[in-house]
Parts: C-alpha cells; sequence; structure tokens
C-alpha cells in the first residue's frame, strides 16, 4: 500500500487537490480503514471547530474607527515631522557652528608641526632623496656652505 | 457596482481617503476577529488589527495585484499578530494567564456524573476542550487553523499569507489537527 495521505487529507476534503492527486488518495482511503477512519474524524473536527474557536467579544465601531482615524494622523505627524522646513534661525545656526568646527579643526592640524607641502614631496621624488632616509636627514647640511666648501677634504680626512 | 478590493487599494495608494474608508468598513470585522482568534484578547486585537490597516495605508503602493488583495491583506494582520506574540512572549512567562489550563484540570477533576449528560452538554464540554487546545497550538500551526476554519482560506491562499509552501501549510494543518485530535479522542 502507498504511504498514507496525511497532509493530503484537509484539502482533499476542501476538494482542493487537483483530479489525478485527488484520484489517489480516494483509492487510497478505499484501501486502507485507518485513513478512511481519520478523515471522518477529520470532517467532524473541522465541523466543530468554527463553533470551539467561538466569537469576539463584542466592538464599538465608531470607537475603533475614531481609534484608528487618531493612530494614522499620529502616524502621518510622525513621518513628516523631519520632512518639514528648517527654520532660518536653526539652519543659521548650524552653518556657524560647521564653520568653527572647519576653522578650529584646521588651526589644530597647523599646530601639530610644519606640514611636508607638495614641493618638498615632488623633488624628493625626483632626486630618488626619499629612498634614503639618512640623507634626508641631513638634507639641512646643504644649508651650511662652509660645509659644502670644504666637502672634498672633509671626505678626504675621513679616509685618512 | 461596488469598486473590487484591488481597485480601492490602489485609490489608497493614491491617497484617496474615502477608498480607504471603504476598505477598512469592508475588512474591520474580520480583522478584528481573526487577531482576536490568534491573540485571545480582545484590546490586543483592536490594536493589532488598527495597526495592520496603518500598515495598509502606509504599504497601498506596493500591492502589485499579484495576490488577491485579501491574501496580501492578511499577511500583514498575520505578521502584526505573530510579531506581537513574539514581542510578548517573555511577558507572559512571567504573567502567564493559567486559567485556561487550571480550568480543564478542574473538569478532568469532576466525578464523572451519575446520569450520563445531554449530547448538548458533552458537545460543549468537548467545544470548550477544543477551543483551548487550539489556544496551545504553535503560533504558526494556529494561524493555519484559524485561515482554514474561520476564512475558509484555501491552502493556496493560506501559503501566500504565511509565505511559506503549499506542502508546508499541509504539515501546519496536518499536525495541528492531529493535536486537536487527540483532545477529543482522550474525552
Amino acid at each position: 500500500m502507498a504511504r498514507h495521505p496525511d497532509n493530503d487529507l484537509v484539502p482533499y476534503l476542501r476538494g482542493e487537490l487537483p483530479p489525478a492527486e485527488r484520484e489517489r488518495v480516494a483509492r487510497h482511503l478505499e484501501e486502507c480503514p485507518d485513513c478512511k477512519q481519520d478523515t471522518e474524524l477529520l470532517r467532524d473536527l473541522l465541523g466543530n471547530l468554527a463553533h470551539a474557536i467561538g466569537q469576539p467579544p463584542a466592538v464599538n465601531w465608531a470607537r475603533y474607527r475614531a481609534e484608528l482615524s487618531e493612530k494614522l494622523e499620529a502616524r502621518r505627524r510622525q513621518i513628516v515631522w523631519w520632512r518639514r522646513p528648517m527654520p532660518v534661525a536653526l539652519s543659521a545656526s548650524l552653518a556657524g557652528v560647521l564653520l568653527l568646527v572647519a576653522v578650529w579643526g584646521g588651526r589644530e592640524m597647523s599646530k601639530s608641526g610644519d606640514p611636508i607641502g607638495p614641493d618638498e614631496v615632488l623633488m624628493g621624488q625626483e632626486l630618488g632623496l626619499l629612498q634614503d632616509l639618512r640623507t634626508v636627514e641631513r638634507l639641512d647640511l646643504l644649508e651650511d656652505l662652509e660645509v659644502i666648501r670644504n666637502l672634498d677634504g672633509l671626505a678626504s680626512e675621513r679616509q685618512g | 457596482m461596488e469598486p473590487a478590493d484591488e481597485a480601492l487599494c490602489e485609490r489608497v495608494a493614491r491617497r484617496d481617503e474615502a477608498a480607504f474608508d471603504l476598505l477598512v468598513s469592508r475588512y474591520q470585522e474580520r480583522a478584528y476577529r481573526l487577531a482576536w482568534s490568534i491573540l485571545r484578547n480582545a484590546e490586543d486585537a483592536r490594536d493589532v488589527s488598527q495597526e495592520a490597516f496603518i500598515r495598509l495605508y502606509e504599504m497601498a503602493g506596493s500591492f502589485r495585484g499579484r495576490s488577491k488583495f485579501s491574501t496580501w491583506f492578511y499577511r500583514i494582520l498575520v505578521n502584526q499578530c505573530l510579531d506581537h506574540k513574539r514581542k510578548h512572549k517573555w511577558w507572559k512567562l512571567w504573567v502567564r494567564d493559567d486559567d485556561e489550563d487550571r480550568a480543564e484540570t478542574l473538569l478532568d477533576r469532576q466525578p464523572a456524573p451519575v446520569n450520563d449528560p445531554v449530547d448538548k452538554l458533552s458537545r460543549e464540554e468537548t467545544l470548550k476542550a477544543l477551543g483551548s487546545a487550539v489556544d496551545r497550538l504553535a503560533p504558526r500551526q494556529r494561524a493555519a487553523v484559524l485561515l482554514r476554519v474561520q476564512e475558509d482560506m484555501a491552502t493556496y491562499d493560506i501559503a501566500r499569507v504565511l509565505k511559506c509552501s503549499e506542502a508546508t501549510v499541509r504539515v501546519h494543518l496536518h499536525r495541528a489537527l492531529a493535536t486537536l485530535k487527540k483532545t477529543v479522542e482522550k474525552r
């Protein structure tokens, strides 16, 4: 015997099954007394359930509709408030605060030391100096003209 | 001729208040009844069904007409009910209403009447026990049973409301009714 069509019994009772499935279930019920009894019990049960569930307490529908209108209006106000045009005074205040932050922020940055300007970076890239940190660290020596004039002498003293 | 629900919903999307009022009139009783059947509390049922109508108003533009309006609206409503139950689940752990359980226990403890009661009394007891048993079903099983029994919905539509397959709906119904059957057989 084919497997019991437990999940199909309710749609079968409602006449929802496609013809082939309905035929399959009907044949099974003829052959399986347990499923046939189950189907009858289900039919009774479904009939009783509508009464068993009962009816809800009565509602004052005028009040229900009034409450619904109030809640809907409150929801509309909730959505719309942030879309309203901002008052001019508030806009001006906000703009002022933003400007202050920008200026203050810029000053704080400049206090942190001389930033490397773009010229220095370009020069370093051209000369390949940035690859030699020790050279870069001593670039200020180029400003000492005495050192420059005596470079050859300094080099030979070292070797000697 | 009265406009169809789907046409009214399109008008609600264009903020036609009269169309919204008409839809609410058509569905308010069913929405309240279904919410009450799931939640078993009149105040919650009122609040949740009203919230479902507000969602309908907000989301009318997203209704594409791929399903019936009733299916689409019941999905909103059932989701609201299930969300409400989830939110209040922790609270109910502490404030569980045991009245129903207690009542059934008391009933079970009553000595069997000497004279067998008339069929009507026995049927009333059976129905009461069945109603209690429905309340104890898992939320989605209960929703499937209620949509079938109260709203006379087809399996296909129940599947659309619960956002699952038809096979899953059949399983929900089978398990729910198997549980309910045991309640009846115990009597």
